[in-house]
């Protein structure tokens, strides 16, 4: 096949698998927040067929790709491919990035009636903004934690002030999960040296070393959200609790794809589909991992620390 | 000050990882090997910025955002005017 023409693969029948699996699990998804009994059985459905899908078309692609029928114009397309879909996770990313920045510095202070606008400091004269959730506790009422608060009531406003208690220590789990992401991005950077070499058995080793340094923190996530949930913080936990679930849910969910397509990776370095010379699979996993992973330090330096 | 340097920092691993991804694209020898030589430089930026925040936070130059929230067991949110004699 010459260099310009293009490959075209196979009548495929697997996208409108995709779809039919997709809208499947949708449906059923909506009717579960509906509270019908068989939403879920549907989700169920929807998402065996997902991963049916999935596991046939990429299956389908590395064949054809180890078959040798891949020319130069087909590289340059799935290059250009990963392209896209890394620039709609900036973007998704960004927006969250962007919802925690306008909150913590624009409508929370606004609320509080900073500035001389619309949010004149007698709309919410009894809110005083601050970020983190605003927890107004009586004296002596017994906290989850156990203890009892005793603190005096302010006698300017008569609004008693809680004293709260530190739910997320940014010395504890956060730093230790950010020790773990990063030592996983040194541990994926001498696989891909050792790939470049041609030193297969060292790139198993250092892959799995960098899969289970994900799985680790997918683990300490998991202990931090029970600890933070059991101490009050929650998705409904103010504008702080949605935005905090909802970076470093979407986060966490983005370092489990990332651990299922190393170990794809994993897989197909044993099977001997990548040389020093050859391996956009490979490229392609390690860009995504050292995105997740800049993603998580960025939660840790805003988030936690500035 | 130190904070300005954080934020330098991370844009400058975000820049790496730009160069990274234009690496990637590229493809062949000359863009596997920016990509490579990009990402190095990304971890490195990384590592190094974690210290440093860590040690920032150690002396004190940085103040962390430490979560302050609990929950009553009985949600009573009481707001006391003060009665006017």
């Amino acid at each position: 096949m010459s260099e310009q023409e293009y490959y075209v693969p196979h009548g495929t029948y697997w996208p409108i698998i995709g779809s039919i699996g997709v809208s499947t699990l949708f449906v059923g998804f909506a009717n579960q927040m509906h509270g019908a009994e068989w939403g879920g059985s549907v989700m169920a459905l929807g998402f065996a067929i997902m991963v049916f899908m999935m596991f046939g078309w990429f299956g389908q692609v590395v064949n054809e790709s180890t078959n040798g029928i891949y020319n130069k114009q087909v590289d340059r397309s799935f290059r250009w491919g990963m392209s896209w879909f890394i620039f709609s996770e900036v973007m998704f990313f960004a927006a969250f990035f962007g919802a925690l920045f306008y909150a913590r510095q624009l409508s929370v202070p606004w609320l509080g009636g900073a500035d001389n606008n619309l949010f004149t400091p007698d709309l919410w004269n009894a809110f005083s903004a601050s970020w983190h959730q605003m927890a107004f506790i009586s004296p002596g009422t017994e906290l989850q934690s156990g203890t009892v608060m005793s603190f005096p009531a302010v006698p300017a406003t008569g609004i008693e002030t809680a004293t709260p208690a530190m739910v997320v220590d940014p010395w504890g789990l956060p730093a230790l999960n950010t020790a773990l992401l990063l030592a996983s991005g040194v541990t994926l950077t001498f696989a891909h040296h050792a790939l470049r070499a041609g030193h297969r058995d060292q790139i198993v080793g250092w892959l799995v070393a960098t899969i289970a340094l994900g799985v680790a923190f997918l683990g300490f996530q998991i202990m931090e959200y029970g600890h933070a949930y059991h101490d009050g913080l929650k998705l409904t936990s103010g504008i702080y609790g949605s935005t905090f679930y909802m970076l470093t849910g979407f986060h966490g969910f983005h370092v489990t794809v990332g651990v299922i397509m190393l170990t794809v990776i994993l897989y197909r370095v044993q099977k001997g589909h990548f040389n020093a010379d050859n391996h956009f699979g490979f490229e392609g996993v390690a860009w995504y991992w050292h995105f997740v992973d800049v993603v998580w330090l960025g939660l840790f330096v805003f988030v936690y620390w500035l | 000050m130190t904070q300005v340097v954080i934020v330098l920092i991370i844009i400058a691993i975000l820049v790496a990882l730009g160069f990274g991804l234009i690496g990637m694209v590229k493809g062949g020898k000359e863009g596997s090997d920016k990509m490579f030589k990009s990402l190095v430089t990304r971890v490195s930026l990384s590592v190094f910025l974690f210290l440093l925040v860590l040690f920032a936070g150690y002396m004190g130059w940085i103040k962390p955002n430490a979560v302050m929230i609990d929950a009553p067991v009985t949600q009573a949110p009481t707001v006391q005017t003060p009665v006017q004699k």
